[in-house]
Parts: C-alpha cells; structure tokens; sequence
C-alpha cells in the first residue's frame, strides 16, 4: 500500500484522501464509512480493508445513502457517506440537507470526482454546481483543499468539528504548496505569495494554477499576489478585504461554475465592504464535456494563462475607473 | 399479553386528547394536517404510553427507543404525544408555528422528544434504519427503533430503498407502522398511485408483515408485542395499519380536502364538541374560542 509520506506529487488527491480515511478510522474508532458502490473510484477501499466492520455497503442508492448517515450520526458515530459530488449535489441534495444540515448533524461529506478532471465520464460525473449548491445550506461548512497536506489537514479539522462538513476531493494530481505542520482553520485564508497590483484568490486545485499564473504575470512586470481559500464558507472576509485594499482588484479561480460558486462568495464579500473589479475563471454556464483531461481545462479557459489574463483585465479596470 | 379493560380504557383517553390537542394547535397555528394526525392517535397512544421506552426527564438517555415519524407532516399528534408524557408543557401546544414555538413538521432540535427532522416525504426510513444500524453496532440489545411511513409516501423511491437495506442488514430491531389511511393530499391513494399489494411488496423486500385494524389499541399492542417478542429473528417487520384519514369527525373521515387544512374557531368548536360526544367524553369546545 502506499505511504500517505511519499512524494505526493505522484498522488492524486483522491489517494491522499483515502489513505487518510483510513489514517483517521485507525485513531478514531466512532468513524463509519458508507459507500455507493464506488470505493475503488473514492478510494474509499483503503478504509473498507482495514475496517470491514465501520465499512457499510449502501447500493447504488444515494438518497438511502444520506439517509442512512443521518440515522448513524444519530446513534453517535461520525460517518462518511461517499460518493461522486454530482450525485451529492443532484441526486440527495434534499436528504443532505434536510436530514442531516437542518439538524447539523455531525456527518462529513466528501465529494469526489469534483469539477473537470474525473476521466472522460462527461456532464453526467463532472460535478461544476456543488459549490453553490453546499453554500447556501445553513449549517454546512463547506472546504475545497489546494494539496494533500491541505487535503489532510482539512480532513482532520472536519473530523474534529461538531455538524455538517462538505470537502470537495478532486481526481487530479497536485504539487505540494505546504509542508507537514500546515494546519487548517475554518474561515481563514492562506496567503501563498505576496504581490501589489492585483490578488488572485484560488480553491481547491487552482491555487496551483494561480501560483503558475503569477510567475507569467511577474514576467510581465505585473506584481500578482496569490491567497489561498480552502475555507469557502465560512469565508475570510477579513482577508480578502485586506488584500484588494492594497492591490485594488482581484481575480477568482474555481475548479466549477463561476455562478453562485466560490467566485461569487468572494464577489459577496468585496461588494459589501470593498468594491474592487474582479474577474472570475471557472466553469461558464456549461455542462462539461468528455475529452482528455488538459485539453478541458483549456477548453474550458481554466489554464494558468487564463488567469493571468483576467488579471491584466482587471488591472485595466482598476486603471480606467481611476483615471 | 391482552390487555386489561381499564388499560384499554386510558389509552383511548390518551387517543381521545391527542385528536382534540391537534385539533386546538392546527386551529391554534392557522396551518397543518389534521387528516394524517387523526389516524394515528391510537398508535401514538399505544407506543406513548405503553411500548416505547423512553423517559421525558432524561429524553436523551442513551439506550431509549426511537420514534421516527416520517410522514413528518402528522406532527401535530406526535407533538400532543410528548406533551401528554411530559416532555413539556401543554401549554407550549399552542405555540405551534409560530416563530420561536413549535415548529411545522418536525425539528430535534427545537423540541424536546423529537427525535428526527423532516418533511420532505420518504426520507424518514432511512434515517431508522441508520439509526437501527447504529444502536445494533453499540450493542443496546434492549432498544428498538420505531419508525411510522404514511401510504402516500410509500410512492417513494426513497422508501423502497431504505427498504432493501433494512433487510440487507438484517435490522430485526426496527419495527416500521404504515398508517394506511388510504387517502393522500389530492385523494385516494389508488386514485393517485398503485401502491398495491402493499404487503406482498414489503415482504418481497425482505420483510415479516403484521396486518391491523390501526385504530384498535387492543390490535395494536398485540403486534408491538408480537414485532418485538415473538417474531423470528433476523427480518425487519411492518405493521400495516389499516385506518381512517381523518378519523373521529363526520366531515374529516377519508376526505382529502382535510390532508391540509386548518378549521376557523367556529369550525373547531363544532369539531370538538362532535368528537368528545363521540368518545363519550363531557361536551367540550374549542378552549381558546373566545380568547
């Protein structure tokens, strides 16, 4: 099997999400693991060998699924109902929500295959509304993790906070941006690069790809400060404010739809308290298509080259409004 | 196992004040569901006050047993259950939806004894038999969860699927009551959907059924005692309960129009006053008529 400490580079993230599952189980024994028939997809397999007895089938039955989590959470366990994002966002949302968020629940959602990269399964599996979706369910606390000591962090904070977490966990190979003590907190942002003509606010896996843009814009001579966002509700208001103080506009990049998603939270937060143009890449109200995985997020102008793009954009903006 | 006369007795008293308390809170609240309260005062009285275990002075004692009602929109008679065991006060009846008071459908963590939220049809099942999964799994051999479907939500997927997994899992500690009281919120059920043969259904799903006259408490009690003591081991049960939508007023009997539908004062008092005559009980009217 492999060691969640090997070069995480190589590992997708939905690995590292897996053997943490079973890390997690082995300390914490009121852990439940439920399954929709997919474990070797979620990587949900490494829980189930280690831990037959925590491990319930449900079928390919998701409404059931949450159904069944709420009763467990319940009779006091913690359970981890997996399944591919899609099917939690479309098929049980109302079973996620009113059976579990309503009464908070202490249920820990993790929705796999999220946003472009899920093989070549197209609109059915590629999850792009879960975002919106999840934050607008009281209660819920909602998390898209930038690498796998984000992933693991997340995971471990989830476990420890009482109610409803969703985290979204993404089939795609990420490079390490935080080293073995990083630590996650509800609410609070990271900030990964310092910079003073724009801020580019990444989740999830396109933090990378803000990092990649921010190399492209410094060639430029374009000073790009990059903030990491794995908390997307509740959100760091505080600094994102802070940050479009200094650098007057921003740019938002999700790994799903720009509408209602982790762009638009970040719009809320800047329209109340801050108002600075923003440009937002992400998913533009489109299924997802079927195709290899690079190409669709060309395809769909999700590349590092699209961001930096959109943050000249938006420095034009700043520019014109001021002048 | 049969019950003595005057054990009969109390529980149709309880049955009777479980029809008039939710009656006076859906006037009361100008909104809910009398139809789907009517039909399961005896089967709330009977698990109230005779089978369930559970204590109103320590409601989260561990290893009681657990009432879901998924038919959730019936909460009215299971709020007057919980205040008539003393889970709270009477009086906080008539708070029901308002903000702050009781809520619609069911929220556990507003009011005390509530086991489960919900409303949204079909939904509740699932939850048991989670629940029934993870009460087996801590080994509170004694518990058993009780959860009540109505007809009209047996058209849901939902249902069937906690259904198979209940037996999948071999739950023989949950007991599920169907409160088939034939009439849905637009009509009869096999007007709006063939959910028939109900019974050869539930058993092809794996599970043991008892049939009843749901509003016989003595019929009642013999199968809660039968479901829990002397069935084999290793199935879940049903208990079909055959019932009235609306049961104990002339106007409201198996009339869809009363599934939702809250009676002006004038209408409850005339109500009561036809229901109390019913059981026998000293002529009495709406409480808060002229308050």
């Amino acid at each position: 099997m492999t060691s969640v400490n090997e070069t995480n580079a190589n590992l997708q993230m939905r690995e590292i999400f897996g053997l943490t599952l079973a890390e997690l189980g082995a300390a914490h024994e009121d852990i439940l693991v439920l399954d929709a028939d997919l474990h070797t997809s979620t990587r949900i397999t490494y829980f189930k060998d280690r831990f037959p007895n925590r491990f319930i089938q449900a079928g390919i039955a998701e409404q059931n699924l949450f159904g069944l989590a709420a009763g467990m959470a319940l009779a006091g366990f913690t359970p981890f109902p997996c399944t591919f994002a899609s099917f939690v966002a479309r098929k049980s949302i109302d079973q996620f929500a009113l059976s579990i968020c309503f009464p908070a629940l202490n249920v820990k959602v993790p929705g796999s295959y999220v946003g472009v990269p899920t093989s070549k399964a197209g609109a059915s599996h590629n999850s792009f509304e879960d975002i919106a979706f999840m934050r607008t369910i009281p209660n819920l606390k909602v998390a898209d993790p930038g690498d796998a000591a984000d992933m693991r962090a997340v995971m471990k904070t989830a476990y420890e906070t009482p109610g409803p977490v969703y985290f979204r966990v993404v089939r795609y190979a990420l490079p390490d941006m935080f080293g073995d003590d990083h630590t996650f907190e509800w609410g609070k942002g990271r900030l990964i690069r310092k910079g003073t003509d724009v801020t580019l606010f990444g989740t999830g896996m396109m933090t990378d790809r803000c990092i990649k843009a921010a190399v492209l814009l410094e060639k430029e001579g374009i000073s790009a400060e990059v903030i990491h966002l794995a908390s997307i509700k509740p959100i760091d208001s505080e600094m994102i404010v802070e940050s479009v103080s200094k650098t007057g506009c921003a740019v938002t990049a999700e790994n799903a739809s720009i509408i209602a998603g982790f762009g638009a939270a970040v719009a809320e937060v800047l329209v109340e308290n801050f108002p600075v143009p923003l440009k937002r890449i992400g998913v533009r109200d489109q299924w997802i298509d079927s195709g290899e995985i690079e190409e669709l997020f060309a395809f769909y102008e999700m590349q590092p080259e699209d961001i930096a793009a959109a943050a000249v954009q938006s420095i034009r903006m700043k520019e014109g409004r001021s002048k | 196992m049969n019950l003595p006369n005057e054990k009969i007795a109390q529980l149709e008293d309880f049955a009777y004040q479980i029809r008039r308390l939710s009656l006076e809170m859906i006037t009361c609240g100008h909104w809910g569901h009398p139809g789907g309260s009517l039909s399961l005062a005896e089967i709330l009285a009977v698990l109230y006050f005779h089978v369930l275990r559970v204590d109103p002075q320590n409601p989260a004692w561990e290893e009681r047993d657990r009432l879901i009602l998924s038919k959730a929109h019936s909460s009215p008679a299971l709020y007057a259950s919980l205040a008539l065991k003393g889970f709270f006060p009477i009086e906080d009846l008539y708070r029901y939806c308002q903000i702050g008071g009781i809520e619609g459908h069911t929220d556990m963590r507003r009011t005390r004894g509530i086991e489960s939220s919900g409303g949204s049809l079909g939904m509740g099942l699932s939850i048991a038999v989670g629940l029934a999964w993870g009460l087996r799994k801590k080994e509170y051999t004694k518990t058993r969860v009780y959860c009540i479907v109505g007809d009209g939500e047996s058209t849901s997927g939902n249902i069937w699927e906690a259904a198979m997994s209940a037996s999948h899992y071999h739950l023989d500690n949950l007991i599920t009551i169907m409160d088939y009281n034939k009439v849905m919120a637009k009509g009869f059920v096999w007007d709006e959907m063939a959910i028939e043969p109900v019974r050869l259904k539930w058993e092809a799903f794996g599970w043991d059924v008892i049939e009843i006259d749901g509003h016989d408490i003595q019929e009642i009690n013999a199968a809660f005692y039968k479901a829990r003591w002397v069935m084999p081991r290793g199935k879940p049960i049903l208990i079909i309960a055959h019932t009235v939508k609306g049961r104990g007023i002339e106007e409201t009997e198996f009339n869809y129009k009363w599934h939702t539908q809250h009676p002006t004062p004038e209408e409850a008092d005339q109500m009561l006053r036809e229901l109390s005559a019913r059981y026998g009980k000293p002529i009495e009217g709406y409480s808060r008529l002229h308050k």
